[in-house]
């Protein structure tokens, strides 16, 4: 706080960088976990930011994170909307699936099978309750900060949160059964 | 509370959530219910396992200088003058001034109660060995944005850094501590030559009362706000510590902080 007062400036006034820029981590997690590719996650930050810094003038100061993962949160649903009116499926490349040996996948698994499966588990999850859990337990956002950036009341950040982490724990016990049956 | 009700808490109970009156009647139940102690455990699990093994993925400093340049398209701003310009010339001063060691306890045992005088013979004691032992610090910076994100992975609840340089009280580091059996973050202070240790830890429901409490020339204030207690430790003059702690209170948000 102490560059702005030295320099006489408006408080209500800080530097965009300055108040934004602290975000960008955390901006881009949400990003890579809603869109599920570095490339599109990228472009969708920095489409943010410069949203953010548009309507900067309307930024009252408060609580710039939540504030700017709004518009982040905004950007991401409008190309995945995009996304998703072009998908086309992919066609499955069998030179791809073939070039790891079929033992060394298995260890590799092995070895990651807590994260990896975490990882596929929360991939799985619906959007909503996706970015719950990322902006909760991952980026440890308060539920009111939550309800500002999601656009709902803290009562359903609540129940969202316990139903998300419902689904995820329910997700991890399948794949455990699974790899034990097989 | 009964057990339906009970058992739908548990989750902001464990994120930290619930208001004072509603914790303690959960409390109360979960003392006497065993299913609901498990899902709390079950609870606590997942949400480790969560944080330990999800990938956060983090921006490539590529992005970073791709999104400077383009904001600096946009020259229409104003506000685009460098600010690392106006940085003061207030650390000048710490040379010759007493420094003032703010150390703020984080704790992470939410709920134990533990009676004032003892904690503030604690933090006082806490306080002179982090003068003694050169433990002072884990990590140096003048940054708020530096001290408080060492924290996170560190403690279970992230403390507001505020840096009070301006008004002659520079932010100069911070570390963990251990006050009342808990993991604490510590911020530390200068003033002149001298330190102020402020101690933060989330309340639950044993909220600190306001008060002041001298110890051979120490001072200790405590105070609680927004669900966190504070106790700011210091040799430095009554007086002068009021002071730092007004000002720590001011500009401490009622809400938790952005980042």
């Amino acid at each position: 706080m102490e560059q702005y007062r030295d320099a006489g400036e408006n408080l209500s006034q800080p530097n965009f960088e300055q108040v934004f820029l602290p975000h960008l981590d955390a901006a881009y997690n949400l990003a890579r976990w809603l869109l599920r590719n570095d490339q599109d996650a990228e472009d969708a930050v920095q489409e943010a930011y410069m949203r953010a810094h548009k309507a900067f003038a309307r930024f009252r100061g408060g609580d710039g994170k939540a504030w700017f993962m709004t518009i982040l949160r905004n950007v991401c649903y409008t190309m995945i909307k995009k996304l998703r009116s072009q998908e086309t499926p992919e066609p499955f490349d069998e030179e791809i699936h073939q070039t790891v040996g079929e033992s060394e996948m298995q260890e590799a698994f092995r070895q990651k099978a807590n994260a990896e499966s975490l990882h596929v588990a929360l991939e799985k999850l619906p959007e909503e309750f996706r970015e719950i859990i990322v902006l909760h337990d991952l980026e440890g956002l308060a539920y009111k900060e939550i309800a500002t950036v999601v656009g709902i009341p803290i009562g359903t950040v609540m129940s969202r949160l316990a139903r998300a982490r419902g689904r995820l724990r329910a997700e991890i016990v399948a794949a455990k059964a699974k790899e034990s049956l097989s | 509370m009964n057990h339906d009700e009970a058992a739908k808490l548990l989750g902001p109970y464990r994120d930290g959530e619930l208001d004072l009156a509603t914790c303690l009647k959960l409390e109360e139940h979960l003392a006497g219910c065993p299913s609901c102690q498990q899902k709390l455990v079950a609870e606590q699990e997942l949400v480790e396992l969560i944080s330990a093994e999800t990938p956060r993925f983090k921006a490539s400093p590529f992005l970073k200088t791709r999104i400077q340049a383009a904001l600096r398209e946009e020259k229409s701003s104003p506000m685009e003058t460098s600010w690392w310009k106006h940085f003061s010339p207030t650390w000048a001063f710490s040379g010759l001034a007493i420094a003032v060691a703010v150390i703020v306890i984080l704790a992470a045992g939410l709920f134990s109660t533990q009676r004032i005088p003892e904690l503030d013979q604690e933090a006082v004691a806490n306080h002179v060995r982090s003068l003694q032992v050169n433990h002072l610090m884990d990590v140096a910076s003048t940054d708020q944005h530096t001290v408080k994100p060492w924290f996170a992975g560190k403690l279970d609840y992230s403390p507001q850094v505020v840096d009070l340089g301006p008004s002659g009280y520079p932010l100069i580091g911070g570390r963990l501590d251990v006050l009342g059996q808990r993991n604490v973050a510590a911020i530390i202070y200068q003033r002149r030559k001298h330190y102020i240790n402020l101690f933060i830890w989330p309340s639950g429901p044993s909220a600190l009362h306001d008060h002041l409490y001298n110890q051979n020339g120490y001072h200790v204030v405590g105070w609680a706000k927004s669900g966190m207690n504070y106790l700011a430790v210091s040799e430095l003059g009554e007086k002068e510590l009021k002071e730092f702690v007004g000002m720590i209170q001011d500009q401490t948000l009622d809400s938790r902080p952005g980042e």
